[in-house]
């Protein structure tokens, strides 16, 4: 079918991929500094995303909590798991070749998509919180995923301050770097992964909790959210941090302007597209790989 | 030897009457369910409808003389799994017979398996024409074809002299099979097709769809949808202000939970069924009534579609006389007959045409059957 396409309707449409891109930086964030500290492939990052949104779901529904405030607990929550699961299981797979991190993270993901199917159904659940859209200069700003987009941006802005500016924060980048010299440097290397796949979780959940208002919840809906943060932090370049901002937004502004210029159907497989080519022609992701 | 004589007759006794009802054990039934993954919620509600039946055929006697036992297992909504599980079923658990699974994609999948071993599967919740027009002769169908989901939304539309139609749908089996129905019946209505287009399975932002959609400015939008997209669809919609006189989805808009999750948001909305409870037919109240009792919820189509398909199996198996598969099929193609869940009749492929529709829409809250006119139980309405 062809419609013609105006400059309003491309307006709109950047607009939704500015939106959603930020939260595919957030989450995508998460996943490159597990895998810039660590060098860990981690499947499991959807699912954590996943038990964000439920725990918003149940902060929510349980104790009507207004579910925006409920990302800060959330992330708190997955802080936590996020510390339990490196020390018990992926401190293991640290530094050994990546097949194994893959092959534990993928465990974890099924473990913990299976738990919380056991615990809480497949049954949708959905936060009807805030729904409609503000109308600003003729385009329609979605009132939820605006919302979403703010906390995003506040939470990755605080992420990248405490990258930057605190002592914690630098040691997690100069583990990034390099590990041997970070140890040599007298940084508890140990302690800054455990920190740091706290951290990731964290990052992870509040994407959660933040889509926990958008879309329907449910055990699954954290797959295709692993899917697009590999996607993320191969254009931008895996363990680049900056990289995962500009990953995030490119592949959202992609998706959009591509689902309006030829179909949905085919957004999908232009992201894809561009993968390999990036993988092809620049492998260490647009900005370049793994640096502070 | 005079102590031991009561206890010893009594002993024969119940050995007596224990032993010839159970010498051959009890008919076992194996299918696998959607219980966990994407489908779990319809494909939960169709193995309670089995559950229920396996309870009701068994307080009228059983069947043949012999108790029912149905055997499932979770296909996790992969059909991958659900032919893994299939085999399992006829060739290591030995069941007497099958049912069918949760969806088309399922359904097709496991058919090629029943097939093989020459078992009849009665496949409640498969809706796509083409798994019974393969040349398969053990598949029986038993709701209406995915093509004819939006029959009502079309029919009503011309009625009122609507003009443009926008079609979009899943890019999977079901929702593409009922967006071409959809778009074949519509043409043949005379209306205008204005917008065509289909969307990744698990896609999250419709902002590139809903905004060539809204250009188009269609007055009808027949949405051939799985549930979470249904979910993110209206929401959506409702954003960007996209307000056709009329919307349908299909797999979701007819789920009680739809108006649960969304509230207001699913006023007016359409979606199809393939039944509901307050439908005349025999014994489809006092099935809703007691399913309803057992399972602390209403059933959706889906339940009352298993609770039939199971009881159409068993209809079969009475009317052969044996459990034996080309006895059975005979049985199930020559049958005619009105169920709590509406008519059935097969043609030769075991493809379903007696079976009806029927279309209903939110209204304030409450789901209101609004074709055709001899079901329905409300006007449809128009906010715009």
């Amino acid at each position: 079918m062809n419609v013609v396409v105006t400059p309003a309707m491309v307006g709109q449409v950047i607009l939704s991929g500015i939106l959603s891109g930020a939260l595919y930086a957030l989450v995508a964030l998460g996943l490159s500094l597990i895998f810039g500290v660590m060098r860990v492939i981690n499947i499991a990052h959807g699912p954590l995303l996943m038990l964000g949104a439920y725990v918003t779901y149940f902060l929510h529904s349980q104790l009507g909590i207004n579910p925006f405030l409920t990302v800060p607990l959330s992330m708190a929550a997955l802080f936590v798991v996020g510390l339990a699961l490196q020390r018990a299981l992926v401190f293991r797979v640290v530094g050994a070749p990546e097949l194994s991190s893959l092959l534990l993270t993928f465990g974890i993901s099924i473990a913990l998509v299976n738990l919380v199917q056991l615990a809480f159904t497949s049954n949708l659940r959905t936060v009807e919180y805030l729904t409609g859209s503000w109308i600003i200069g003729g385009l329609a700003l979605s009132k939820p995923r605006f919302i979403a987009f703010l906390f995003a941006a506040g939470v990755t802005a605080l992420a990248f301050a405490f990258l930057k500016f605190t002592r914690l924060g630098k040691a997690i980048r100069a583990t990034s770097q390099s590990r041997e010299v970070a140890l040599v440097c007298g940084i508890n290397v140990a302690r800054i992964h455990l920190l740091t796949f706290g951290l990731a979780s964290a990052l992870a959940a509040s994407g959660g909790a933040l889509l926990a208002v958008i879309v329907a919840i449910q055990p699954e809906m954290g797959s295709v959210w692993t899917f697009k943060s590999f996607l993320v932090i191969v254009l931008g370049g895996a363990g680049n941090y900056p990289g995962a901002l500009l990953g995030g937004l490119l592949l959202g502004l992609i998706e959009q302007l591509a689902s309006l210029f030829l179909t949905t159907q085919l957004s999908e497989v232009v992201a894809y597209v561009l993968l390999v080519l990036v993988l092809l022609v620049r492998p260490t992701g647009l900005l370049g790989g793994r640096s502070a | 030897m005079r102590t031991l004589l009561g206890p010893l007759a009594l002993a024969a006794g119940v050995v007596l009457l224990a032993g010839p009802a159970d010498a051959q054990g009890p008919i076992r039934i194996g299918a696998s369910l959607s219980l966990t993954g994407t489908y779990a919620e319809p494909g939960t509600y169709q193995s309670e409808g089995y559950k229920l039946c396996e309870r009701d055929l068994n307080a009228k006697g059983g069947l043949l003389g012999r108790k029912v036992e149905m055997v499932v297992y979770d296909d996790q909504s992969q059909p991958a799994t659900g032919v893994r599980l299939y085999e399992k079923l006829i060739t290591e658990d030995k069941v007497d017979a099958v049912m069918g699974p949760y969806s088309s994609a399922i359904s097709e999948a496991v058919a090629n398996v029943t097939e093989k071993y020459k078992k009849v599967m009665v496949a409640p919740l498969a809706a796509t024409t083409s798994i019974f027009k393969k040349g398969r002769k053990y598949a029986f169908m038993v709701i209406s074809p995915a093509e004819v989901y939006l029959e009502g939304l079309v029919d009503i539309a011309a009625k009122r002299k609507l003009k443009t139609i926008a079609i979009i749908n899943e890019d999977t089996l079901f929702p593409k099979a009922s967006a071409q129905g959809t778009e074949e019946l519509a043409k043949k209505a005379g209306l205008q097709v204005v917008f065509k287009e289909a969307y990744p399975k698990g896609n999250q932002d419709f902002s590139g769809l809903l905004i060539k959609l809204k250009a188009a400015n269609p007055d009808v939008l027949a949405a051939a949808t799985y549930f979470d997209d249904a979910v993110a669809l209206a929401r959506q919609m409702k954003e960007l202000d996209v307000t056709p006189r009329m919307t349908a989805v299909t797999v979701g808009g007819d789920l009680p939970k739809f108006q649960e999750l969304l509230k207001q948001t699913a006023e007016g909305i359409y979606g199809a069924s393939q039944w509901e409870g307050a439908l005349p037919y025999p014994g489809a109240k006092e099935f809703f009534d007691t399913y309803t009792k057992e399972f602390k919820h209403e059933p959706s189509y889906h339940s009352a579609a298993g609770y039939a398909g199971c009881i159409l199996y068993a209809e079969g198996v009475k009317k052969a006389g044996s459990l034996e598969a080309d006895r059975v099929r005979d049985a199930l193609l020559a049958l005619k007959t009105r169920t709590m869940f509406g008519d059935y009749q097969v043609d030769k492929d075991g493809f379903q045409v007696a079976h009806k529709m029927v279309l209903l829409q939110w209204q304030e809250g409450k789901r209101v059957v609004v074709w055709p006119d001899d079901l329905a139980n409300g006007k449809p309405r128009f906010p715009r």
